[in-house]
Order: C-alpha cells, then structure tokens, then sequence
C-alpha cells in the first residue's frame, strides 16, 4: 500500500466516523424529548397507540370536550366504575387532566404541561 | 347531529376534492344544508377556485382565532343550489402553509378539540351535513379530520399496490378510530380491474367511477352535478349520496 493510497483510507475512515458520531449526537438529542414534557399530549397519532379501551375513552373524551366519569360513561355504554378507572389510567399518563368543581370531578384531555 | 364525512385518500391525485366538491354540491342541490371544509392545510385546494372567495380561513379555526361559523360563507346563491351551501377554504398562502407545517404535537392535540367544537357548533347551527376534505396520506391534516369524522370516505384508483396501501390505512387509523368506512374506485380501467376493498377488510365500494378524461379536464372549471347532472361521473355521485342516506337513515 502506497502512503496516498493509505492517507486516503485514513480520510475515508475519519469520515464513517464523524459520520457514525453525528448519527450518535442526533439520536442522543431526540432521547431527550420526555424532559421538555410534550411526550404527555395527547395527539391524534397518540391516541392511535393507546390500546382499544383507553383509545375509546379518549375519543369519547375529545368529542365531548369536559366530562365526569358517568358522563362518558353514558356515551360509552359502559359501567361508570370501568370508565373513571380508565379515566384515571389516562391523568397518570399524563394524556388527561382532573378538576373538582363542587362535588363533581371533571376530565379533559390536558394541555401536555407535564405529568 | 349534522352528517359528518372525511373525505380521504392514501394517495394523492386520487380525486378526492373534485369528489368532495361534488358531493356537497350534491346534497345542497337536493335541499340539504351542507357544509364543505378543505381541512388540507398542508396543501389547501381553495376548491380549485370554483366558489367564491371567503373572509376568513380554515387555519383560523385551528389557531382559535375566529370560530367556524365565522368563517364559513354561504355560496348557494352563486352556485344556485337548494339548500344553503357554506364553504370554508384553507389559507394557500405559503407564509400559512409553512406555518402549518413546523406545528408541534401539542398544537395538533389543540387543533382536533377545536375541530371538535367545530363540529358541535356546525350541528348546532343546523346543517345537515358536513364534508371534511382532508390531506392526502397519515398525517396530522388528514388523522385528525378522520378521528372528527361520524363516516370515512376512502378516494382511491384501483391497482394492486393501492390496494395494499388501502388495507394498512384502513387496519391502522380507520379502524383504530372506530369509523364506518367505504370506499370510492376511482378513475378505473377495464383492464385493471382490482378491486379496493381488499380481501382483508372487504369494506363496501359505494361506486366504481370510470376514468373519463373530460370530467379531469372539466372538474378544474366547474361542478359537474350542477352544470350536467346528467353526465355518467354526476350520476355516480348522486348514486353515492343515495347510498350514504340508506346507511345512515
């Protein structure tokens, strides 16, 4: 091997790995998205990825804007119970928030402000 | 509760919009009200140019600037239609394009409460139905009008790699979504006879519409159920409005 031949290869090499790097630094960048908090929203590809249960209280949640649990229940056909358990699955995810007005408490899906 | 169809396609170029135009003219030519939203902000129509201009634009209905019986506008009298006919366009400006696409997932999850409430307030105000045109393809443009939609309208052309495109649309957001969805062949041949609804799903196809190069010459100038409701292409669609009334009485 020539001493240009093995600068090049020496060139080349450099090259895969500040590109192997690069790939390395962006990757490590994008692991640090939970930090910013906006992995809690729940958008509409989000709600494709819950399992059916979740994603059908959700929906019911989105169209109806605020609910209480027996609200959605009523809109989901489901018993009252089931409904503020998933309900409550979904504020500790994040993807939904709780308010008590008076004796009612309320669900809405949150504004993805963090957990 | 107002009727509301997404007017969707996998692909591009499927003919949605000159679908969905045509459609909501259909049921305003019948005395229906009927409400017609290109929710494309990534690449808005403006319905082609065929209705008259607005005030207001889609885009402020998503950024809650104005709500959208602010924005829609009665176009009946010019189109000389029965039944009230509203529109609203989305903004083609690039500035609003741009705009719209470098939107994180938080505004997305505000957007879709809003259309939400669009919807509410479309219902509310009395019209019967309301056409969503969406983006081409998955994406936050198209999903999010899906996951608003009570009925998905599938645009696509026949072809066995649409089929297979068609099939993990439909397994992978109209399903999950819970949406009742059929399914528009659109510009077909003779020799390519595939048909869309696939084996998988096997979901109803509402028409087979022949590729006929005068309606892609003519569906850019004008609404071919209202200027020839007799053409083949016109009386396709009256067929499908037909249909979606029998499913949905």
């Amino acid at each position: 091997m020539t001493d240009n031949s093995s600068t090049e290869e020496m060139i080349r090499l450099l090259r895969e790995i500040s590109g192997k790097l690069d790939r390395i630094l962006i990757q490590g960048s994008s692991d640090n998205e939970p930090d910013d908090g906006i992995l809690d929203v729940l958008d509409v590809m989000t709600l494709l990825t819950l399992p059916d249960h979740l994603r059908t209280t959700a929906t019911a949640l989105f169209e109806l804007g605020s609910a209480t649990a027996d609200e959605l229940a009523e809109r989901t056909n489901k018993e009252r119970a089931v409904e503020s358990n998933y309900l409550n699955q979904l504020v500790r995810m994040g993807h939904v928030a709780k308010n008590r007005k008076g004796r009612k408490v309320y669900f809405s899906i949150g504004e993805g402000l963090g957990k | 509760m107002a009727l509301t169809i997404a007017v969707h396609s996998y692909k591009g170029g499927s003919g949605k919009t000159s679908f969905a135009i045509n459609l909501a003219s259909a049921y305003a030519s019948v005395g229906k009200s009927v409400c017609l939203l290109d929710v494309d902000l990534k690449a808005p129509s403006s319905f082609n140019y065929l209705l008259p201009e607005a005030k207001h634009w889609v885009n402020d209905i998503f950024e809650g600037r104005y709500g959208v019986m602010d924005v829609i506008k009665d176009v009946s009298k010019e189109m000389g239609t029965k039944g009230a006919f509203y529109v609203g366009y989305s903004n083609p400006d690039i500035l609003a394009v741009r705009e719209v696409s470098s939107k994180d997932r938080k505004w997305q999850s505000k957007a879709l409460k809003l259309l939400m409430t669009a919807k509410r307030d479309l219902s509310d105000a009395g019209i019967d139905v309301v056409i969503l045109d969406t983006g081409a393809g998955v994406d936050f443009t198209s999903v999010n009008a899906i996951a608003v939609a009570d009925y998905v309208i599938s645009v696509g052309r026949p072809g066995a790699s649409r089929q297979r495109s068609m099939e993990q649309v439909i397994g992978g957001v109209y399903m999950p979504l819970d949406k009742d969805c059929y399914i528009i062949e659109n510009m077909c041949h003779n020799d390519n006879p595939t048909d869309l609804s696939g084996k998988k799903f096997d979901l109803p196809v509402l028409a087979s519409i022949p590729c006929m190069c005068d309606v892609a010459v003519r569906c850019d100038n004008e609404v071919l159920v209202l200027t020839e409701p007799d053409h083949s292409f016109s009386k396709k669609i009256y067929d499908v409005m037909e249909s979606l009334d029998k499913i949905t009485s």
